[in-house]
């Protein structure tokens, strides 16, 4: 599991690829454990190379929200593909997670 | 007179008729050398028998008792003698002391007035998995850790899913799981109700191991707890979320559809928490999804509401509740299952067969998936309103 990042200021854009089920689920946890500092505002995961979320990388995520929150940090998510966006639909999650179509969007959202 | 049985029981209650009530309706268990019962008549009594007895397997206990409650009992029972499953004795509906108990450690409950039925299945259930957890205990030092740990997980999954269903006219119901290799997360349940309504739950925890099998376990006796005690299923969902949600740190979450069947009027009344929306198929082979009622996945945020929908069956009416291993089944090719072709496996044919239906959707992810390895569980329950007649 790897996952890319740049950081700009205090926005950190983190991209990951391939599937995000229960095998690599505490990879990409850990990958983004290692990625984010104390200092990140806020976290934009692009997840347009994703092909695929289970509910244990589903849970990473909301996790990864959950620990940004508790610092007044937030995650933001964008570019999924139909069939993703339908699973953050179902399961409610885009209720409690910020969903833009694409990069550009998410970071004008943030203003 | 016999000396030898297979299980003891510990019975704690203050009711002086439960004892005569409990070897009466037992009489058979009791001469075929199944159980052996003894009784306790408070909490300190009961500790009192578990240091005479250390071959006690279950106690089963009452909560209102005088000198020590059936709480108190059950906080202290492991000190005592930690090998041991207790299940507790409610009024009914009574969710703060069942979720106290749960807590605690209580493994099921029963409530009162005692239904017989019932409470022999939650024992032997009960036992089951008592049997179960020992049988892993002793083989853990021959296995790899993670493998002990995932099997334990797997049959705790496995000795929670009810085995029996309704088979009546205007209601038949059949379910099936197909666990995935080392991943455990769906569960479902078929709860009797009052006035003859079912209720029907099907839930996916997300993540697998041991701590998400106790997730579900915990989970899936609240919603029997709530279920029995609601009428509404929006609240039961309300209920159970906000219950589940205290102390989850590890932000574990859970998808929960639940509904509630009344054959005498065939409505199929439901609220749903983030889980896959039900397919209800017509006597044609037509079918759709029920409409989404927009809930949020089940353990992670306070104080949400769910809102309830209701469909009518029409006689003949079939509906298929699944989790996301059938959905997101893939192909060699890495396509998906999807819903359509979900639709497709009931099109043309009429239902009359709630365990023929629930295995055609198996053999249609089966065959879709060829020689895939199965990712996820695969679970599937069919509610049939048969058109004979009833």
């Amino acid at each position: 599991m790897e996952i890319s990042t740049e950081r700009e200021g205090t926005l950190l854009v983190a991209r990951a690829g391939g599937r995000l089920d229960s095998i690599n689920a505490r990879e990409f946890d850990d990958a983004l454990k290692a990625a984010i500092s104390d200092s990140d505002q806020v976290l934009i995961m692009d997840l347009e190379k994703v092909s695929y979320v289970s509910s244990a990388g589903l849970r990473v995520i909301l996790l990864t929200a959950k620990t940004l929150q508790q610092r007044s940090a937030k995650l933001l998510i964008c570019s999924l593909a139909e069939p993703i966006r339908e699973v953050f639909e179902i399961s409610g999650f885009d209720k409690i997670i910020p969903i833009h179509a694409n990069l550009v969007e998410a970071k004008a959202s943030i203003g | 007179m016999r000396t030898s049985w297979k299980y003891k029981i510990l019975v704690v209650d203050d009711e002086p008729d439960l004892e005569r009530l409990m070897l009466q309706r037992m009489r058979r268990d009791i001469r075929a050398g199944l159980y052996k019962f003894v009784f306790a008549h408070n909490g300190v009594e009961a500790l009192e028998r578990l240091k005479e007895q250390p071959d006690i397997d279950l106690v089963l206990s009452d909560i209102n008792m005088p000198k020590m409650d059936g709480l108190t009992l059950i906080e202290q029972i492991p000190k005592v003698q930690p090998d041991i499953r207790s299940v507790i004795i409610s009024a009914y509906g009574d969710m703060k002391n069942i979720r106290t108990a749960m807590n605690r450690g209580a493994f099921d409950f029963v409530t009162k007035p005692i239904d017989f039925d019932d409470l022999k299945l939650t024992i032997s259930r009960t036992l089951q998995h008592l049997v179960e957890w020992r049988e892993a205990l002793e083989s853990r030092d021959k296995l790899v850790a993670l493998q002990n740990e995932l099997g334990v997980a797997s049959k705790i999954q496995q000795s929670i899913l009810p085995t029996r269903f309704p088979d009546r006219p205007g209601c038949r119901i059949f379910a099936n799981m197909r666990p995935a290799r080392n991943v455990g997360g769906d569960f479902f349940d078929v709860i009797h109700l009052s006035d003859g309504r079912i209720g029907i739950a099907i839930a996916d925890v997300s993540d697998k191991g041991v701590p998400a099998a106790l997730f579900m376990m915990s989970c899936r006796t609240l919603i029997k707890g709530a279920a029995i005690g609601k009428t509404d299923p929006g609240e039961v969902l309300h209920e159970v979320n906000q219950l589940l949600q205290e102390d989850n740190d590890a932000a574990m979450f859970v998808t929960v559809f639940y509904g509630v069947y009344d054959p005498d009027n065939r409505q199929f009344h439901y609220a749903n928490g983030g889980h896959n929306s039900p397919l209800v198929v017509h006597a044609d082979g037509s079918s759709a999804e029920l409409p989404l009622t927009g809930g949020i996945a089940l353990g992670l945020i306070p104080d949400l509401d769910y809102d309830n929908n209701t469909v009518t069956l029409d006689p003949g009416d079939l509906i298929v509740l699944y989790t996301d291993g059938v959905t997101e089944a893939f192909d060699e090719q890495g396509n998906q299952f999807g819903t359509e072709r979900l639709q497709e496996v009931f099109a043309g044919v009429e239902p009359t067969d709630v365990q023929a239906a629930n295995r055609s959707v198996f053999e249609a992810v089966e065959k879709f998936a060829g020689d895939t390895p199965q990712s996820d569980d695969i679970t599937c329950v069919t509610l049939l309103h048969g058109s004979d007649g009833g």
